[in-house]
């Protein structure tokens, strides 16, 4: 006889059906334009979805995510423009070269916590754009790259979104089992792991390197989606905003990555666009293009964001949905007293 | 099932392809009715390159004056009667953003025609996809060699200022010409900008070539240049020349300073040769180390006093105080956007009475006129196999914080 699913896998399979479904019908309302943006929405879904694993699951925290994309991006653009390749058949290799850089980076890794392990992986994307601007002859230095195939924003969002959709259902099967009660528990106290068996050094490095891997991929698909690859694509804000995105999306959601992924592509780059659509019935007149307006919007929104849902946008909906469902005349909690609640529930 | 779904998009496609011939015949150029022209452009308004973002303001200014005014030609407002729409957004010089936003612009915005996107990357990143889609980008604002060369590869592509080749080989062939004996050093950027100075400058030389001693590169990453000028002051050249970018070119005047080594001549690239950057390397350094130091420039300088009674800085100070009031007068990115914006009006104009793609593209090949915000005598000039509109220069020496011509015009064409 089968085990039947819990109502919280019931709940995830659901979600995931639901976006499936979503994401097969988008193209038949949204532009071309718009298409080519959830390419790029998709890219750093994928990255985020890397940077969720490490970070919201194993809680290491990092700040070289971009870097890890600049290898996917490289590798796809060396390979396809030098070397020949189909940008396709490229995609894996950047996934698996960042991915080997990310395992063994996560050895270093090992001895360093917190704000000193951010720092530490801060130093990924600053040294290899040093790298790619020494090495010209093979990275094309600082004047950079085209790709010699130009997508249309349909054929981008159809090569990035399938991908998207097999990696989360790789990380959702990966989190549900062994090596993920493995991640949490290095999350939650790694003395309480290490003393239930958990290898320290083959866990914490292989999160890296999982969570390398789809920045890669990702990476990949970015480079391919802009047709363009220089060390100016990868600047240091990247990777913070990959960070931003999944607490804005909510820590330990892989649903929530999918609203961090929307925040990063439209509140980044079209933040003053939103001011010049929001001042105008305050009756409010100021210049969206002056410098900085849109850094300014851009951290009112975060501030909002992280006021109105502190665990993110996941957290949010997670909270309404149980408001909705609650059956009148219960507890809120069906916890015996002083039993530790889950703070953070995985999707 | 199957063969009825097969018959089905058969006659779908069928349908499709009937409007679509149906329809291209008479179809016009997007951007363009009798009453609008919708322009726009990518900038950096923001990040490590926005000090360029004084651009696009200076062209909106030379729009909203065109817009308003009544043209003696025809009577009418705006180029033709057509109101120009001037559209841009910010990339903040990263080619991820510039993909992005040029696509708004071409298929959102629907404009007739880019010109003016900034920055060789960003602009190369877009290359591919605007000569694909047959939308011209004209006069990018960078002048690497690429935007002008690869014309037959990229007919919609084309630069507006002197390219970093020529540019180099004018001071190639001065130096030749006035310093024979000198010995010369060089500090580069090294990469395609500083690679592209130093060739113009040997080929300028020409048999000269030898006089340079040594050539020492930086990388673009380097937080210094000491070791670099430390050589070149070994070396005992006589003549120093800095192909880099602002900020290296006032660490480069600040490291002189601190190992008291004064060349006889110190050539500066256009690029770095602006009030605002010398101003800072004075700061570094002093009068004296900077003092003399050789550039060229094509335009006329609005904070020079030579040109205060100048017609045409004239009206770009009356047009600055009008349509972007409080902005820095002297500051030479308005002016380089208003006098760049001239020529956009200019080229629409050369387009005929109801400009195409097509129509504009030609008449970009076919430029042969004087823009009055460049310096006295200097002529554009383009051909179909010639796609440099600006080649003539002045060299130009900088002494008590401010640029003095000098000479006669130089043509940097052909070499």
């Amino acid at each position: 006889m089968a085990l039947r699913p819990s109502r919280q896998t019931l709940i995830a399979v659901g979600t995931m059906l639901a976006g499936a479904v979503v994401i097969v019908l988008l193209p038949l309302v949204l532009s071309d334009t718009n298409e080519y943006r959830f390419a790029f929405v998709g890219a750093f879904f994928i990255a985020a979805l890397g940077l969720q694993i490490l970070t919201g699951y194993t809680g290491q925290i990092s700040l070289g995510h971009g870097g890890f994309m600049m290898i996917g991006a490289y590798t796809t653009t060396i390979l396809s423009v030098d070397h020949g390749w189909d940008d396709l058949a490229t995609i894996p290799f950047g996934g698996m070269i960042a991915g080997v850089v990310g395992f063994l980076f996560g050895f270093p890794a090992l001895r360093l916590r917190g704000a000193y392990l951010a720092l530490a992986t801060f130093a990924i994307p600053l040294a290899l754009i040093s790298i790619a601007k020494k090495y010209s002859d093979f990275t094309g230095g600082g004047g950079g790259k085209s790709l010699t195939r130009v997508l249309t924003g349909h054929e981008a969002y159809t090569i990035t979104w399938p991908i998207a959709g097999v990696l989360l259902l790789v990380a959702w099967f990966l989190l549900r089992g062994r090596l993920g009660r493995a991640f949490r528990t290095v999350r939650e106290s790694e003395i309480a792991a290490v003393s239930s068996g958990v290898n320290l050094t083959l866990t914490k490095t292989l999160a890296f390197g999982i969570s390398a891997f789809y920045a890669g991929i990702a990476g990949s698909l970015y480079a391919i989606t802009i047709g363009f690859v220089n060390p100016d694509t990868f600047q240091i804000d990247l990777s913070i905003l990959l960070l931003t995105g999944i607490v804005v999306g909510g820590l330990g959601s892989l649903v929530g990555v999918v609203f961090g992924a929307l925040f990063i592509e439209y509140v980044r780059l079209y933040a003053s666009d939103i001011l010049d659509k929001v001042q105008s019935p305050f009756g409010v007149g100021l210049d969206p293009r002056t410098a900085g307006a849109g850094a300014v919007v851009y951290g009112v929104i975060l501030l909002l964001i992280l006021y109105v849902a502190p665990t993110g946008v996941a957290g949010l909906i997670q909270t309404a949905f149980r408001t909705f469902t609650r059956r009148p005349y219960t507890s809120e909690s069906t916890e015996p007293p002083g039993q530790v609640v889950p703070t953070r529930r995985e999707a | 099932m199957r063969k009825r779904f097969g018959v089905l998009v058969a006659a779908f496609l069928a349908a499709g392809a009937a409007c679509v011939t149906a329809l291209g015949g008479a179809q016009a150029d997007p951007g363009i009715t009798q009453r609008t022209i919708v322009l726009g452009g990518t900038f950096p308004l923001t990040g490590i390159a926005s000090s360029y973002a004084p651009i696009p303001v200076g062209m909106k200014v030379y729009f909203s004056y065109i817009n308003a005014r009544r043209a003696a030609a025809d009577k009418k407002r705006g180029i033709g009667g057509r109101q120009v729409i001037w559209k841009y957004y910010d990339d903040g010089y990263n080619p991820a953003n510039t993909a992005q936003q040029t696509r708004k612009l071409v298929e959102e915005d629907k404009v007739f025609a880019l010109f003016a996107g900034l920055g060789t990357e960003p602009q190369q990143s877009v290359v591919n996809y605007l000569n694909q889609r047959k939308v011209p980008q004209l006069f990018v604002s960078t002048g690497a060699t690429e935007f002008g060369a690869n014309y037959k590869q990229n007919p919609y592509t084309m630069g507006w200022q002197p390219d970093y080749l020529a540019e180099g080989t004018i001071y190639g062939k001065y130096a030749a010409q006035n310093w024979p004996t000198k010995k010369i050093a060089v500090i580069y950027q090294n990469d395609d900008y500083g690679k592209n100075y130093l060739q113009g400058l040997k080929a300028g030389l020409g048999s000269k070539a030898s006089n340079i001693i040594t050539e020492q590169g930086f990388d673009v990453t380097a937080t210094s240049v000491a070791q670099q000028v430390a050589a070149v002051r070994q070396s005992g050249a006589d003549v120093m020349c800095i192909f880099a970018t602002p900020a290296k070119t006032i660490a480069v005047y600040g490291t002189m300073k601190a190992l008291r080594y004064r060349p006889e001549e110190v050539i500066l690239n256009s690029v770095s040769a602006t009030e605002s950057t010398l101003k800072l390397a004075l700061a570094n350094a002093d009068a004296g180390t900077i003092d003399g130091s050789i550039s060229v420039t094509y335009t006329k300088d609005p904070a020079s006093p030579v040109y205060a009674n100048d017609a045409s800085v004239k009206l770009y100070k009356q047009l600055m105080a009008k349509y972007a009031p409080g902005a820095d007068l002297n500051n030479g990115y308005y002016y380089y956007g208003v006098a760049k914006a001239y020529d956009v009006v200019k080229l629409i104009q050369a387009a005929g009475k109801n400009p195409t793609r097509a129509s504009l593209l030609k008449a970009a090949q076919n430029i042969n006129w004087v823009n009055p915000f460049l310096l006295p005598g200097v002529k554009e000039r383009t051909t179909g196999a010639d796609r440099y509109p600006i080649s003539q220069v002045k060299l130009i020496r900088f002494n008590d914080g401010v640029w003095t011509e000098f000479g006669s015009l130089i043509e940097g064409r052909g070499t």
